[in-house]
């Protein structure tokens, strides 16, 4: 699919989060991380979640993970500009590095995902903001890289 | 967990007609719950000096306990909007109640609940239409992911995936739930759902159909607190609050725990510590259904089936009625009607007082009432124990 056939609402970053979502702009994933406990988590926030430092930094992730649940959606719950969309699939993965996080599969074979694939990050650029969705490698795949 | 006072009961309870309550505000429904209530327990209205209530979600509000105490024309001297998460509120206003009375805030203290979710909705929306913000809107919306049912579609998937467990299971729950329904005059669902009604439906968000998700419904419940000299005095039928326990673990799905770290469990062991009570000793069981799924994690949470035999429980006939623990024996979220689970509470104590008629379950002495909001992001759980006669 073209980027421009993906429709998203586009998340409003804050100042916590702005490192993040610029950071898929350039097509990196990059985690907050927290410099005295070493963890990294996710959603970006303004202090550790793990251990209440505010020492925080920003590490850059492989960009791959390991779905944990997955739903194919049939229903626009954004009205029916939105049925173009239809159906689609929402994943949660979790990534190499330890947080899990939400996101939308992507590609033609995403309505085959299973729990336990292999996925990668796929930047899907939508009225100018590259969105970290991401679809399904196969191992092979993955062990040639 | 603190036990609660046992000086302080349920006292009455109020229910409104459900379904589509054309032409009537929240506030409305809300007063007219509060009336019902009232006139359960015999009281008039003066006596009432404590109001908590729950803001509508799809007409939300500011103030909106002062609002309704303005509209009944009270003048109370402890009022309280509480907002804790979908089915968990009611329980923690009843608790929030309790604390008022027993530190001398308030003598009689109102419970309720109700809004016009399904008139309020404009046409093609599709289930409840929420205009206030949930907080995890920048991490879900960017990934397609609006309200309640794609999260808890992941939950389900991932209780598939973590007890080999299917689809049969969840419409074991959803057939249940219906048949309840149909010997409660007062449920938006009249006719039986069958096994072939349930899979023939359409998907909404896989693994979950039609029937696995709640009703967008209007009405109203509220129940009444008061001390328990005061009820004996009146001779009224009580119901006593053996105990209320809260565990909140996440709020966006995109931070979900894996089912056996959801906080049910240890909503549930509290609330049974609490009472010094084991589930062994639970008559009836009035769950959280917002979806199919909730029902089998939280039937498993508190210890009455094996984790991944929740829907064997409902299917061997264990959760109908004169099973071993009848579960939503009024319809419940499903097929009753969605009130915020304040109607779970108001069966409990019409179970625990006899009056349950048709759905009457047998020597119904004591009952669990659990909740929870988001996709189980804040749970509660709540034991409720039948009042020796007046």
């Amino acid at each position: 699919m073209p980027d421009e056939w993906y429709k998203a609402m586009l998340p409003k970053p804050t100042r916590a989060s702005a490192p993040f979502w610029e950071a898929c702009d350039r097509e990196e994933l990059l985690l907050p991380s927290c410099r005295p406990c070493g963890r990294v988590f996710y959603y970006p926030r303004i202090a550790c979640p793990l251990c209440g430092s505010r020492d925080l930094g920003w590490r850059k992730t492989s960009g791959r993970g390991r779905v944990f649940s997955h739903s194919r959606v049939h229903v626009s719950f954004y009205g029916d500009s939105w049925k173009s969309q239809l159906p689609y699939t929402v994943i949660l993965v979790d990534l190499d590095e330890g947080p899990r996080m939400l996101s939308r599969l992507v590609g033609t074979d995403a309505g085959g995902v299973a729990s336990g694939d292999r996925v990668e990050v796929a930047f899907t650029e939508i009225e100018g903001r590259k969105l970290p969705f991401f679809k399904r490698i196969i191992p092979i795949q993955e062990d040639m890289q | 967990m603190p036990p609660l006072s046992d000086k302080i009961v349920i006292a009455g309870i109020g229910e409104t007609p459900v379904g589509k309550l054309r032409g009537m505000s929240a506030v409305e429904i809300q007063a007219l719950a509060v009336h019902e209530a009232i006139a359960d327990a015999g009281l008039s209205l003066r006596e009432v000096d404590g109001l908590l209530n729950l803001d509508p979600y799809a007409t939300p509000n500011s103030m909106f306990a002062t609002t309704l105490a303005e509209y009944l024309g009270l003048q109370p001297r402890f009022v309280s909007t509480v907002d804790v998460g979908g089915t968990v509120t009611g329980m923690t206003m009843l608790q929030q109640a309790c604390w008022g009375i027993e530190a001398g805030h308030c003598e009689v203290a109102v419970c309720v609940y109700g809004e016009n979710a399904l008139s309020s909705r404009a046409e093609g929306v599709q289930g409840l239409h929420m205009h206030n913000l949930m907080g995890g809107e920048e991490w879900e919306e960017p990934f397609g992911v609006q309200g309640m049912v794609i999260p808890y579609a992941l939950l389900a998937q991932r209780y598939f995936d973590l007890y080999g467990a299917g689809p049969e299971d969840l419409a074991a729950v959803a057939m249940t739930t219906r048949a309840h329904a149909l010997l409660n005059d007062n449920a938006q669902m009249k006719k039986p759902l069958t096994r072939e009604d349930y899979f023939s439906a359409r998907e909404i968000a896989s693994p979950l159909r039609l029937f696995d998700c709640s009703l967008v419904s209007d009405g109203g419940g509220a129940l009444i607190v008061m001390r328990r000299d005061r009820a004996s005095k009146l001779g009224l039928r009580s119901v006593s609050i053996r105990s209320m326990a809260m565990k909140a673990t996440h709020n966006s799905v995109a931070l979900l725990p894996d089912i056996p770290d959801l906080g049910m469990q240890a909503a549930g062991e509290d609330a049974f510590a609490s009472a010094q009570l084991t589930p062994a000793e639970i008559d009836v069981a009035l769950l959280h259904d917002a979806f199919t799924i909730s029902v089998l994690v939280t039937i498993e949470a508190l210890g009455f089936a094996k984790p991944g035999q929740g829907g064997a429980f409902f299917r061997s006939g264990g959760a109908s009625l004169g099973g071993r623990l009848p579960v939503n024996p009024h319809g419940g979220l499903l097929s009753q009607a969605h009130i915020g689970g304040m109607l779970h509470i108001t069966e409990a104590v019409r179970q625990l007082r006899g009056g349950a008629g048709r759905r009457q379950v047998s020597k119904a002495r004591r009952a669990v009432v659990s909740g929870n909001g988001g996709v189980f992001s804040v749970c509660g759980v709540m034991i409720l124990e039948a009042d020796q006669d007046a």
